[in-house]
C-alpha cells in the first residue's frame, strides 16, 4: 500500500480504513490534550 | 519536589518512545504488512482493532486491583486509600477509551465486511456491556455525594472486573458472528508471519500509550486531590483565625 492508495476514498472498505486509522488518533490525542488541559488548570498547589 | 525533574524528564521520554514505536506500527500496518487474500487492504483494520481490544480487557485489572487497595487501605491508611483510588479512575477513563475504540474501529470493519455495522453476537454484546459497565463508574463518580464515591465506585470496579473474563471466553464459548480466535484458538488459528511485526509494533506502542495515559491521569487526579486537601486546610485555618 502506498499513500496514494491509503487515501483513496473510492470504496467504502477504504474509506473505513481511513476512518479507523485517524479515528484512532484523534481519540487518543483528544483525551491527551484534554488530560494536559487539565493539568496546566490545576496549578500544583505544594510547588 | 526533588523528584519531580526526573519524573518530568521520564515522562518526556516515554512518550518519545511510545511514539517513535507507533510511527514504525503505522509503517509496518499500512505499508509492508502483505494485503490479506479475502479481505484486502480493509484487513489492516485489524492492527489498530485488536491490540485496543487486548488492552481494553487489561487494563480493567489495574482498575481492580486499586479498588480492591482502596477498600482495604480505606480504613487502614487513608493517604494509600486516595492513591489508589486515582490509579483507579485513571485505568477506568483509559479502558472506556481503549473499549471504545475496540467497538468503534470493529463497527466500521463490520459495515464493509458483513454488510451491517452491529450484531448482537455474543462478543459484540459483552464487549459493549463492559463498556457500558466503565461509563456507569465514571459516571457514578461524578454524580455520587462527595464521601460516598471511593466506595460505590470500588464496588462497581469489582462486578465489572466479571465480565472482562466473559468478554475474552465469548467467542470460544459461543458460535458467534465475530470472527474466531485469531490467537490460542487451536491449530487453525493464527496470523500469517509476515503480518505478525506490523500487530507486534502496534501492540507494543498502544500499551506503551495507555500506560503513559494512565500515569499522567493519575498524577493528575493526585494533584486535584492534593490541592483539594490544601483548600479544605486552607478553610479550617481560617475558620480557626476567625475572631469569636
Amino acid at each position: 500500500m502506498t499513500w496514494k492508495t491509503f487515501f483513496d476514498f473510492s470504496t467504502m472498505a477504504h474509506r473505513h480504513l481511513v476512518f479507523v486509522y485517524v479515528g484512532v488518533w484523534a481519540l487518543q490525542g483528544g483525551y491527551l490534550a484534554w488530560t494536559a488541559w487539565n493539568w496546566r488548570k490545576i496549578r500544583s498547589p505544594r510547588s | 519536589m526533588a523528584r519531580s525533574p526526573v519524573l518530568r524528564s521520564t515522562a518526556w521520554l516515554w512518550l518519545l518512545a511510545t511514539v517513535g514505536v507507533l510511527a514504525v506500527g503505522f509503517r509496518q500496518a499500512i505499508f509492508v504488512a502483505p494485503t490479506e487474500a479475502t479481505m484486502g487492504n480493509l484487513q489492516r483494520i485489524f492492527y489498530y482493532h485488536v491490540p485496543h481490544a487486548i488492552l481494553g480487557l487489561v487494563f480493567p485489572y489495574i482498575n481492580l486491583v486499586a479498588s480492591l487497595g482502596f477498600l482495604y487501605w480505606r480504613r487502614r491508611d487513608p493517604l494509600k486509600a486516595l492513591t489508589a483510588d486515582a490509579l483507579a479512575v485513571a485505568s477506568a477513563e483509559v479502558t472506556v477509551l481503549y473499549v471504545g475504540i475496540c467497538l468503534g474501529s470493529g463497527m466500521l470493519w463490520g459495515k464493509p465486511a458483513w454488510g451491517i455495522w452491529w450484531a448482537w453476537d455474543p462478543r459484540l454484546t459483552t464487549a459493549l456491556i463492559l463498556w457500558l459497565i466503565y461509563v456507569s463508574y465514571l459516571l457514578l463518580r461524578r454524580f455520587s455525594p462527595a464521601g460516598q464515591i471511593g466506595v460505590l465506585a470500588a464496588v462497581l470496579a469489582v462486578f465489572a472486573a466479571i465480565d472482562v473474563p466473559i468478554v475474552y471466553m465469548s467467542i470460544r464459548w459461543w458460535r458467534t458472528q465475530h470472527p474466531a480466535p485469531v490467537f490460542g484458538g487451536g491449530p487453525d488459528s493464527g496470523i500469517d508471519p509476515a503480518m505478525m511485526p506490523a500487530f507486534l509494533w502496534n501492540l507494543a506502542g498502544w500499551a506503551m500509550w495507555g500506560i503513559f495515559l494512565i500515569a499522567f491521569r493519575f498524577a493528575l487526579e493526585r494533584r486535584r486531590q492534593i490541592a483539594e486537601q490544601d483548600a479544605a486546610l486552607q478553610a479550617i485555618e481560617a475558620s480557626l483565625e476567625t475572631p469569636q
